[in-house]
């Protein structure tokens, strides 16, 4: 409780903090602009014609309708990976063995490119929300175990013993002295995993599926619509930083301050 | 040759200089370098500011100018903009270079005298020419930046870049004067525009100086243990998009990619309040830091709102919400400028009564009244006069409160 009001608290002046951040990607816009006005529309439409493409799309229920659908495969891959990747790096953790033994595969599972799981996925799964959804699962898992698999291994054995010295109870040893320290490197793990699975979701889309916001980025690809390709680009981006940065990035930062 | 004070009681007024010059009989309205300037400068404000609300309300007719809005233009850039300057730099240089002696007495005069021409000759230029409104000024300047050559040439270059500043207001200037008299082809609005951004940069550089300054004197005074520090990167972030505002503006006014710079610059220039933010106290209640942060509100409110009307393709409008940067940006920034320096330089603590509120709050009224014209198009005629009318009355209110202290010795006791 406290610490949810220490982050309402600090959220005004953590969105005041912004007005850079927004100064650069303005500039950022402008070069766009630019670009706009040296390579013509149909290379690269200018921002304030996607901007109102954009509009128009975010009123059309077509489209959202296809933003509900990668929504639902990305939360689905996404919870399934942030659930077996804590439980089961937690686990490993606790274990020597097991987290020695993980390794190698995470880095197997890091390292295999995920256009190479589409494909495979393909394969297995056919066209639909099983292809989607295992490859948002597999990009995003390696990150969230890896966190969690940090989280229990880094835990400071000298408090594990005051705790047990001090006969602390089991819900007092759990929350004050397990869960700050597990919580502030998983969390953070979740945040990049979600963002890995917004970005690969979209691939998979693209790719393997006939609907959801990648399946009209391929759509407005073919039709050489770039405003719209575009749209959909800003859409995208918009909701990660949303996401991020307005919603998980204040609670990192209070959540990073325990490890110190 | 000078005096220094090993008093540790008034170590901290003596901060402000190491020597004092010796000169004989100085009146308290030249003991310092701020005090003429703020007593030519409030009325000046005041006169030439009624001066040009009757002439744009179309209520009288000045017959001996005839480019009417660029001589306006112009006095209220450069005019106006040496005077803020001198105060800054005569107050400010002997406490950023202890070594620097106070410039005081005579010598003050000649260059108040000189400044006095320049207004002078500028008012009568259509009778004694625009060479000698060139010359005058111009020198005026000159000297200013003769004044600051130690900062230009300190080693370190902590406090440089205002030197370099103004040396680029001066080729802007020259410029100008070329412009007029004819040897150069630029049009006259393009290059005061150009000057409006170097002085809004020139303003950003002193501003965090005077922040320094105003908002850890105030949290001393107030017993606030915390640090304020006006961090370079924000404020060379701010700088950067304005200079990048002035450049493609120049290049290519109305472009659609300077609606965006416009915007960011507007971004930037907000992003600098963010150092009111302390680490564990909190000081946005501080009537001062809500004064200072007024103006980087309104500088910022001014760039973004000219990004959004090229945007929207509202080109005629820029000019209105350029009165953002002017007369609210801008002016504020001398307003406090006048009002800090007048307190604390006089040997009197930072205070805030009701006429300090109704300054400030009287300068950001004159700004929405002219800068949101092009809402009440209707009302224009009426915006026009009233805006400039209630843009004098804080100066009314400075010469209330603080010429008593201007034409008196410090309150403290301490020379200068």
């Amino acid at each position: 409780m406290k610490f949810a009001l220490k982050i309402l608290k600090d959220f005004p002046s953590y969105l005041w903090s912004g007005w850079g951040a927004v100064a650069s990607i303005l500039l950022f816009i402008a070069l766009w602009d630019v670009g706009n006005q040296v390579y013509g529309d149909l290379v690269l439409p200018s921002p304030l014609e996607t901007f109102k493409t954009l509009g128009l799309m975010l009123h059309d229920e077509n489209v959202i309708k296809e933003i509900h659908t990668t929504l639902y495969r990305a939360s689905v891959g996404f919870g399934l990976s942030l659930l077996i990747g804590t439980a089961l790096g937690l686990l490993a953790g606790f274990f020597a063995t097991a987290s020695m033994m993980s390794r190698p595969i995470v880095t197997i599972l890091v390292g295999m490119p995920p256009i190479a799981w589409i494909v495979l996925a393909m394969i297995w799964f056919g066209m639909g929300d099983e292809t989607v959804i295992f490859t948002v699962i597999v990009a995003s898992f390696p990150i969230i175990f890896v966190g969690a698999l940090q989280g229990t291994r880094t835990l400071d054995g000298e408090l594990k013993e005051m705790a047990q010295s001090f006969k602390f109870p089991w819900h007092m040893r759990f929350f004050d002295v397990y869960f700050p320290h597990i919580f502030s490197y998983v969390f953070p793990a979740w945040v990049s995993g979600l963002g890995m699975a917004w970005k690969i979701v979209i691939m998979a889309e693209l790719l393997a599926t006939s609907n959801g916001i990648g399946a009209s980025l391929a759509t407005a690809r073919s039709q050489l619509d770039t405003p719209s390709a575009l749209a959909i680009v800003v859409i995208m981006i918009a909701s990660l930083m949303f996401i991020e940065y307005i919603v998980l990035e204040p609670i990192k930062r209070e959540v990073e301050l325990w490890r110190d | 040759m000078g005096n220094t004070e090993e008093n540790p009681q008034i170590l901290h007024a003596t901060s402000h200089y190491l020597y004092y010059p010796e000169e004989k009989n100085v009146p308290p309205y030249l003991a310092y370098g701020f005090r003429p300037i703020f007593l030519l400068l409030a009325p000046y404000m005041i006169i030439s500011m009624l001066l040009w609300g009757l002439v744009w309300s179309g209520i009288i007719n000045i017959p001996f100018m005839d480019n009417i809005l660029v001589w306006h233009i112009y006095e209220m850039i450069f005019g106006v903009l040496t005077a803020g300057t001198m105060a800054f730099l005569t107050t400010g240089l002997p406490e950023l270079f202890p070594g620097t002696v106070p410039f005081i007495g005579k010598k003050l005069k000649y260059i108040m005298i000189l400044w006095l021409a320049g207004r002078l000759s500028f008012w009568l230029i259509d009778v004694t020419g625009v060479y000698l409104t060139a010359l005058l000024n111009l020198s005026m300047l000159g000297w200013l930046i003769w004044f600051a050559k130690d900062a230009v040439l300190d080693k370190l270059q902590r406090h440089a870049s205002l030197g370099y500043a103004m040396v680029v207001l001066f080729i802007i200037e020259t410029w100008f004067f070329a412009a007029m008299a004819g040897h150069a082809q630029t049009a006259p609005m393009d290059i005061l525009k150009v000057a409006l951004g170097a002085s809004v940069i020139l303003i950003l550089l002193a501003l965090r100086r005077v922040n320094m300054e105003a908002v850890n004197e105030l949290m001393e005074d107030k017993g606030i243990d915390d640090v304020y520090i006006a961090r370079p990167p924000l404020t060379n972030l701010a700088i950067f998009t304005v200079t990048v505002f002035t450049v493609v503006e120049f290049l290519y006014p109305n472009n659609s990619a300077l609606g965006w710079i416009g915007l960011a610059s507007g971004a930037a220039i907000l992003a600098i309040t963010n150092d009111y933010i302390l680490k564990d106290k909190f000081i946005l209640n501080q009537p001062y830091v809500i004064y200072l942060s007024l103006i980087f509100i309104m500088l910022g409110v001014g760039y973004a709102l000219m990004g959004w009307a090229i945007l929207n393709g509202e080109i005629e409008n820029i000019t209105h919400f350029r009165h953002f940067i002017t007369s609210g940006g801008i002016g504020l920034a001398y307003l406090m400028v006048m009002i800090i320096i007048s307190w604390i330089h006089t040997g009197r603590h930072l205070t805030s009564n009701i006429y300090i509120h109704a300054m400030i709050g009287l300068m950001v009224t004159a700004t929405l009244l002219r800068g949101l014209i092009p809402f009440y198009q209707e009302y224009a005629h009426e915006l026009y006069l009233y805006s400039s009318i209630v843009w004098t009355l804080p100066f009314m209110i400075y010469i209330k409160v603080f010429f008593k202290f201007l034409t008196a010795p410090r309150a403290d006791g301490i020379k200068g």
